[in-house]
């Protein structure tokens, strides 16, 4: 079944056609959004949420560009926005600790921490550390570095996704990278981890 | 001579995308600085986790999953829909009749305003004898 028939299929409610479609990119939606939201239960869940739309926005789709970057284009926004409102929550969140005296969250993370023998970096130590430089970069520049890095697609698919030029996708992952390794040099020089 | 530190570079070292003489130097700097080779070192080891969660396994039971929330029926769905679209329209209508009564109460207030205003002109009426202009230059 080519993909024009896959969409036929999806837009006119078969479930089959449907199937065979998440089945042939669920890895792929997976580890999109696996890349900009850091966890796996999070990132399944929001594979499906773009899964979800498909079926239900599947008219909507003209055949001028691949699923695949229709795909693309939504678990990367969906991920953007579940990153958003998770900073929101968070940022309430340590408010309300702050007047209900809540325990601190990132105390946990230091208690795993303590267990660790001295200066052996664990993966999971080396994980949080870029997972945390990966969050602090803009969005876009944390878009195309995800595209680029996570599913190893040129520039040319990632300016497809993102609507953007050939230039501006070089530009983003350039300053990404500078952005990223300028937040590791911080932490190597202060043996943050 | 010891040439000038790298760091900035190395990102781009590792991805390959320095130009050959550049990609010269740094090479030639890595062979005599320990400290730009352990950065280096750093470096590499936090990128390849990106490599280790490229092959995470996805969950058996993904289109399980997704086929029951399909299933969940649409109604429940445009329930939920109806539920997010209601929330701002309920704060609309109350503003809406917040600005409406204050509009209400603003004129009510205004009413009141002239009737001290009638009282007041009453009161002033009291000094009609006074001759207008020795009024106006006390004022002065
Ligand atoms: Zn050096």
């Amino acid at each position: 079944m080519d993909e024009a028939q896959l969409i036929k299929g999806i837009q006119q409610g078969d479930r089959k056609s449907f199937q065979i479609l998440v089945e042939t990119y669920q890895r792929m939606v997976v580890n999109t959004c696996l890349g900009i939201v850091h966890n796996k239960a999070d990132a399944e869940d929001l594979a499906q949420d773009v899964f979800l739309e498909i079926f239900r926005t599947a008219e909507n789709f003209r055949g001028d560009s691949k699923i695949s970057t229709w795909l693309y284009r939504i678990a990367t926004n969906r991920s953007l926005n579940f990153v958003r409102n998770n900073k929101r929550k968070r940022f309430f969140q340590s408010i309300e600790d702050t007047f209900t005296g809540g325990r601190n969250r990132n105390s946990e993370i230091s208690e795993n921490r303590g267990d660790q023998p001295d200066r052996n970096i664990t993966d999971q130590q080396r994980s949080d550390l870029l997972h945390r430089a990966i969050d602090r970069l803009p969005e876009k520049q944390r878009a195309a570095f995800t595209l680029n890095k996570y599913e190893e697609l040129s520039y040319q698919q990632i300016a497809e996704i993102m609507e953007i030029s050939l230039a501006s996708v070089e530009s983003l992952i350039h300053r990404a990278k500078k952005n990223l390794q300028e937040q590791l040099l911080d932490c190597y020089k202060k043996k943050c981890v | 001579m010891k040439t000038k530190c790298i760091h900035k570079d190395l990102i781009f070292y590792l991805d390959n995308e320095l130009s050959f003489d550049k990609r010269t130097a740094v090479e030639k700097h890595l062979e005599e600085c320990a400290d730009c080779r352990s950065f280096l070192a750093f470096l590499q080891e936090g990128m390849q986790i990106i490599e280790k969660e490229k092959n995470t396994e996805i969950s058996p039971f993904f289109y399980t999953r997704l086929s029951a929330r399909l299933n969940e029926n649409p109604e429940h769905q445009a329930q939920s829909q109806w539920a997010r679209l209601s929330q701002p329209a309920f704060f609309l209508l109350l503003l809406f009749i917040g600005i409406y009564s204050g509009l209400k109460l603003g004129r009510n207030a205004s009413t009141t305003k002239e009737n001290n205003q009638a009282t007041s002109v009453q009161m002033l009426n009291d000094f009609a004898a006074e001759p207008i202009e020795s009024f106006l230059l006390d004022e002065l």
